[in-house]
């Protein structure tokens, strides 16, 4: 049986918390457009009971992660779901029960719908202003005169349109950390001890399916203050190489390193990693996206018209001159 | 078992740091690394020990126009075979494309850095040789013809302990020998030229005193004649 819940959260409330409640409880937690939670609740009756006692759990679970009394929604599809979900009072659950979504629907104002303003007033000179009134038009009609959000719209009120339920995975910190008895007083030291803590995270990052587009070091200090080191990644990577080099670039700037007693790694940013293309049976040495990253680090440090790739453009010139020519790898 | 795997993170980070990165590897990987490691040229030069390999320097040293480029040339095309790049470093901006393709470089995978300063050539091989995105860092100190010369090969130095753990050669081609480094060195010495209709067309190079190698001074193409050693079992 199709159901979905729909849970519409105030501006201020915690977000993250309620994914992570969510997520702990149901197997699908998507976002919708709006910013409500919407839950695919198909093939949980069996296990967690009926929808509108999940619904109630859910709301409750997420009250208590946090501290906020939160309105839900049950409906055949999401777009259902999340209208009665903002057409309930906070802590109650508001069913849709099969067969009767046209009903609820239909004497709704058309602004609950994702139509152009423009296209509601236009509608309104028409005299429709419910749901109810919309569908009653041609669909054919509707999209000829309306055009293809105005379609959608319709497909979404009766109920043809069902948005898909994205799931997300709340937010993880992915973090490792590292303390020294000795205090590590040497750059090379600290780098090589810290890839032990780079391969764990990125281990980290492959099992989600993540690439890492921000890190975060810090260095506890004895006798100095914290040091705060942040990097981007370009391009994202979910290599323990590639977090190694951005951290010893970073280092290499510092003047002066101190004695390290602890290190904190953090990814703070990520991106769903992407594939790349590598050459079959490609040696050590054969990463083009490596080469590239060191060829940009080196034209920042070096700047213009020093990092450069050739090509030739006359194999028998009459001048030796006009055999090539050069362009820079990095814009 | 994640404080194993900790624990054992930590001892290889331990080992790595006391001997470099690339000092560890799994067993069943380490025999096939070893033939990896080794950046094949296709000629004699392959036969000459130490040859050019990852994480090891090797430094060709001749007086001018003795063909030292030119097999640096064949030692970039060698390492862009199975899909690596280099990254060959120019401080006296005298690297000729056109010989350099002529020699088989693919240039669409050398990336050329005209570094100005010693300072610049040491950054451009440091980050070369640290990264996974090379298979040989050249640095061609260019003619040493002045004594205000960018970079001699004895200021290399600080080079020489990045290479031994990175997963790239390192080459540097020189006019003159380290004084004060120890590198494996190849000198490279002309021994005949070649004439025809009394012009010269070319010369021959003695490389580490056993390849020879056949330069053609037009064209910029070099043919190995095989080593010494083979040379005179074919002739008796």
């Amino acid at each position: 049986m199709k159901a979905y819940l729909a849970i519409a959260v105030p501006e201020r409330a915690p977000r993250a918390r309620i994914l992570a409640a969510l997520c702990a409880m149901l197997p699908r937690v998507g976002v919708a457009d709006d910013g409500s939670f919407v839950c695919d609740l198909r093939g949980t009756e069996r296990l967690l009971g009926t929808p509108l006692r999940v619904a109630r759990n859910a709301i409750s679970a997420c009250g208590a992660s946090s501290g906020q009394l939160l309105a839900g929604g049950l409906g055949t599809t999401p777009f259902v779901a999340r209208i009665a979900a903002t057409r309930t009072a906070v802590g109650k659950v508001n069913e849709i029960p099969a067969g009767g979504e046209r009903a609820f629907l239909d004497v709704l104002p058309l602004d609950v719908l994702p139509l152009d303003p423009k296209v509601i007033e236009e509608l309104a000179l028409l005299g429709v202003r419910r749901i109810g009134e919309f569908l009653a038009l041609p669909r054919g009609s509707v999209t000829d005169r309306f055009g293809h959000a105005a379609a959608i719209a319709y497909a979404l009120a009766t109920g043809e349109l069902v948005e898909d339920v994205r799931g997300v995975a709340p937010r993880r910190r992915i973090r490792a950390k590292r303390t020294w008895d000795d205090p590590v007083d040497s750059r090379e030291r600290l780098i090589f001890a810290l890839r032990a803590a780079a391969d764990e995270l990125a281990e980290a990052l492959r099992h989600d399916g993540l690439a890492a587009l921000r890190l975060r070091l810090v260095l506890e200090r004895e006798e100095l203050l914290p040091l705060r080191l942040e990097r981007s990644l370009l391009p994202p990577s979910a290599q323990s190489a590639a977090i190694v080099r951005s951290l010893r670039w970073g280092l290499e700037e510092l003047a002066t390193l101190g004695l390290v007693t602890s290190a904190v790694l953090e990814i703070t940013a990520v991106e769903p990693a992407r594939g790349r293309q590598i050459g079959l049976f490609a040696p050590d040495g054969a990463h083009a996206e490596e080469a590239i990253s060191v060829a940009q680090f080196l034209r920042t440090r070096l700047g213009a018209s020093t990092v450069l790739q050739a090509r030739v453009v006359d194999a028998d010139p009459r001048l030796p001159e006009r055999a090539a020519e050069w362009e820079e790898v990095v814009r | 078992m994640a404080q194993a795997k900790t624990a054992l993170a930590d001892a290889i980070a331990h080992v790595e740091g006391r001997f470099g990165t690339h000092v560890l590897s799994h067993g069943a990987i380490a025999e096939r690394r070893a033939g990896e490691r080794r950046i094949q040229t296709g000629s004699s030069l392959d036969t000459l020990t130490p040859g050019l390999a990852s994480g090891a320097p090797l430094a060709l040293v001749g007086s001018g126009s003795t063909g030292k480029v030119t097999l640096a040339h064949r030692a970039a095309a060698g390492a862009q075979r199975d899909g690596g790049s280099v990254l060959w470093i120019d401080p006296s901006a005298t690297f000729d494309p056109l010989s350099a393709e002529r020699s088989g470089v693919d240039l669409s995978r050398l990336i050329v850095v005209r570094a100005r300063t010693r300072d610049d050539v040491l950054l451009a091989a440091a980050a070369a040789l640290r990264s996974d995105g090379f298979r040989l860092a050249v640095v061609d100190t260019g003619p040493q013809v002045a004594p205000s010369t960018v970079t001699r090969i004895d200021d290399l130095a600080p080079l020489l302990p990045i290479v031994r753990s990175s997963p790239a050669a390192l080459l540097v081609i020189s006019d003159t020998r380290a004084m004060r480094l120890a590198i494996p060195t190849f000198s490279v010495a002309r021994v005949a030229w070649s004439e025809r209709f009394g012009r010269t067309t070319g010369w021959t190079s003695l490389v580490a005193e056993r390849a020879l190698f056949l330069f053609a001074s037009l064209g910029a193409e070099s043919h190995d004649l095989g080593t010494r050693g083979a040379l005179l079992e074919r002739t008796g």
